[in-house]
């Protein structure tokens, strides 16, 4: 009986390890969609003398964040212009890749984190980052090779949360 | 009662100049931004000269609302036709007298011509200010006059006569008086809080590069700008070089020391709250040998202030940019409070007492006005290793800690829509229309400002004659 009850797994830690994988994932590619579309706005600001405004009209910029379609950008505008000119992406490729990854990005993080399709859709989040990451070996340098170690730990966590699938439970469609 | 200001209008003010200044707030950058006018109660303003400096001041006045610019004054068709363009493209959708304001080429055919005229903002050369401030004051009408007052001091003596005898309204454009930064360090931080101690020194400079002092025109001037030549000579120019670059000839300006070191000196006077007693300069030909105005001057001004003896060292070179550009330096015992048009050239610098009770003292005192809000530090600099620091340490002073002002001017929103700190002009304008509008007195009045110029008059003659001047009472005074 007792070497029976001890070659069982405990599935109920592998349950929590498989929807802690599953959480991590889904916060970091659901929150890095969103902040595709994140913006700043300047402003200002009186400056407070004595807890009030002061009186002599004296102001400090102060740089509000927003969200809007409007300040969509999948690739940053920086990283942009260094891929525009690698000769191994096609130049049509860019504008294309620029529209899809932060919709992908909200995509694949909101199915994974609802349990819809997980192990398509941590695949396909692989194969995302397996897509930054030859960009990032492109940009090369400090840093492209410490955003490739980066990626590299993303990686590892989704092959561990595909390893853990057996044990990941309440999920809204279990096929594939 | 109530201290504040009843509503003036237009009208009513005219005749009250004088009356409106006692007791009012010396600074009111937000009232014209409240005050909607409605077209009817619009002050009628002149513009008097559109070369750079007036574009210069069209750039603020444009921003203010409840202003007319009924005419445009300029001996040149190119710059009168800048100055009515550019009012025009802000009148055209207004329902204004005349939407795009009358040209004229003599201020006298103006002011006999024009009526309704509230105000002129002279931006003419130098040797101009005084007849065309004295003739604007003498038509009733309130003025705002570039500095530095007259390229003579009996010229500035006249503009403050004529303000007196007219009881009109006469600021000169000494634009840092009106500036919140400066506001707010003279009467918070030296006078309210002493944070400086004793100021035993001050030290301001202006260095402005070869290339930004170099003369404007040449042989490619464009024939667009050209000014015909017996209209020249009747104004005062011999050619075109003296129109374009009046500020390099004896009898159409002071000269650097006037055109830039007069803003600076001007800050001395103030912040000392008195007048030297005197000045010892010395300047050269030094680079600029065809120039009738040195190229560099250094004056050093002796003042007798309530706290003691200050000495300050002014600079003016018209061939570097080094040492950070323009700045004025108040060292006192306990702090050294460095001004700037710029704000991130200014800085506060607070000493270290070797006695450990005076450190305590004036860390508390410091942190506490960091908490309230009236100082911001900034992150201490990292220091550098010295190799033999062993046999320097003994003569070295401690590194002083860096502090700034908690903020700068007001913002505003630019054409483009984009966020911007108001030009740094705008403020001593909005302040010399809140006092036309009675709401205001006058940051730098005529009077105020021909006391704080006077002593400026005589660097040039102690340089030429390499002469210590000792002020006498009459040679400051109107």
């Amino acid at each position: 009986m007792n070497t029976e009850t001890e070659s069982k797994p405990d599935t109920l830690a592998l349950t929590f390890a498989a929807w802690l994988c599953r959480l991590w994932l889904a916060v970091r590619a659901l929150q890095t969609g969103i902040e595709k579309f994140a913006g700043t706005e300047k402003a200002s600001a009186d400056v407070m003398i004595d807890g009030a405004p002061n009186s002599y009209g004296m102001e400090v910029e102060t740089v509000d964040k927003f969200y809007a379609l409007s300040n969509y950008h999948g690739v940053p505008p920086s990283m942009a212009e260094t891929f525009s000119k690698e000769p191994l992406i096609p130049g049509f490729f860019l504008p294309i890749y620029d529209k899809v990854l932060g919709p992908a990005l909200l995509v694949l993080g909101l199915t994974i984190l609802l349990g819809v399709a997980s192990r398509t859709s941590l695949f396909l989040l692989g194969v995302l980052y397996v897509s930054l990451t030859w960009g990032l070996i492109l940009i090369g340098g400090q840093q492209g090779n410490s955003g490739v170690a980066w990626l590299a730990a993303h990686m590892i966590l989704i092959v561990w949360a595909l390893y853990l699938a057996p044990y990941n439970k309440l999920c809204l469609l279990k096929k594939w | 009662m109530s201290m504040q200001p009843s509503p003036i209008t237009r009208r009513r003010f005219i005749g009250s100049t004088t009356a409106t200044g006692a007791g009012l707030a010396l600074a009111a950058p937000g009232i014209l931004k409240a005050a909607t006018q409605a077209e009817g109660d619009l002050i009628h303003v002149a513009i008097v000269g559109y070369g750079k400096q007036g574009e210069v001041l069209f750039n603020c006045l444009k921003n203010i609302p409840g202003l007319y610019f009924q005419a445009v004054c300029d001996i040149s068709d190119y710059n009168l036709q800048r100055g009515v363009g550019a009012a025009y493209s802000i009148q055209r959708n207004r329902s204004v007298p005349n939407q795009r304001p009358n040209r004229y080429t003599d201020i006298d055919e103006m002011l006999a011509t024009e009526k309704g005229l509230d105000a002129a903002i002279i931006a003419t050369p130098d040797f101009w200010h005084s007849p065309h401030t004295v003739k604007c004051l003498d038509a009733g009408l309130a003025v705002y006059c570039e500095k530095m007052m007259s390229n003579t001091i009996e010229g500035a003596r006249d503009m403050v006569r004529a303000a007196e005898r007219n009881d009109k309204l006469c600021q000169i454009g000494h634009q840092r008086r009106s500036n919140p930064r400066y506001l707010f360090t003279y009467e918070q931080l030296i006078k309210k809080h002493n944070l400086c101690g004793q100021i035993v020194n001050a030290n301001a400079q202006w260095n402005r590069s070869l290339s930004a002092s170099q003369p404007i025109g040449g042989e490619d001037i464009s024939p667009k700008i050209i000014v015909p030549q017996d209209k020249l000579q009747k104004y005062g120019f011999e050619n075109m070089d003296q129109f374009l670059n009046w500020r390099f000839y004896r009898d159409l300006s002071g000269g650097p020391i006037s055109d830039l070191g007069a803003h600076q000196i001007d800050i001395f006077n103030w912040f000392l709250g008195t007048q030297p007693k005197a000045v010892y300069a010395t300047g050269g030909h030094s680079y600029f040998k065809e120039r009738e105005h040195f190229d560099n001057v250094m004056a050093c001004f002796d003042y007798d202030t309530p706290q003691g003896e200050v000495r300050a060292f002014y600079q003016v070179l018209t061939t570097t940019s080094a040492g950070g550009g323009f700045w004025e330096s108040f060292m006192g015992t306990e702090a050294n409070i460095r001004t700037a048009e710029i704000a991130a050239t200014s800085a506060i610098y607070r000493e270290t007492p070797s006695d450990e009770k005076e450190l305590e003292a004036m860390e508390k005192k410091w942190d506490d006005l960091v908490r309230r809000g009236y100082l911001r530090m900034k992150p201490a600099a990292p220091r550098p290793q010295a190799a033999s620091a062993g046999a320097v340490e003994v003569y070295e002073s401690a590194a002083p800690e860096e502090y700034d002002l908690p903020g700068g001017l007001p913002y505003i929103r630019d054409n483009k829509g984009q966020l911007v700190p108001k030009p740094a002009h705008q403020p001593h304008l909005e302040n010399f229309f809140a006092a036309l509008r009675g709401e205001a007195k006058l940051n730098c009045d005529a009077r105020h400002a021909f006391e704080s110029e006077a002593p400026i008059f005589y660097v040039n003659p102690s340089a030429l004659q390499k002469e210590r001047i000792e002020f006498t009472k009459e040679q400051l005074s109107v």
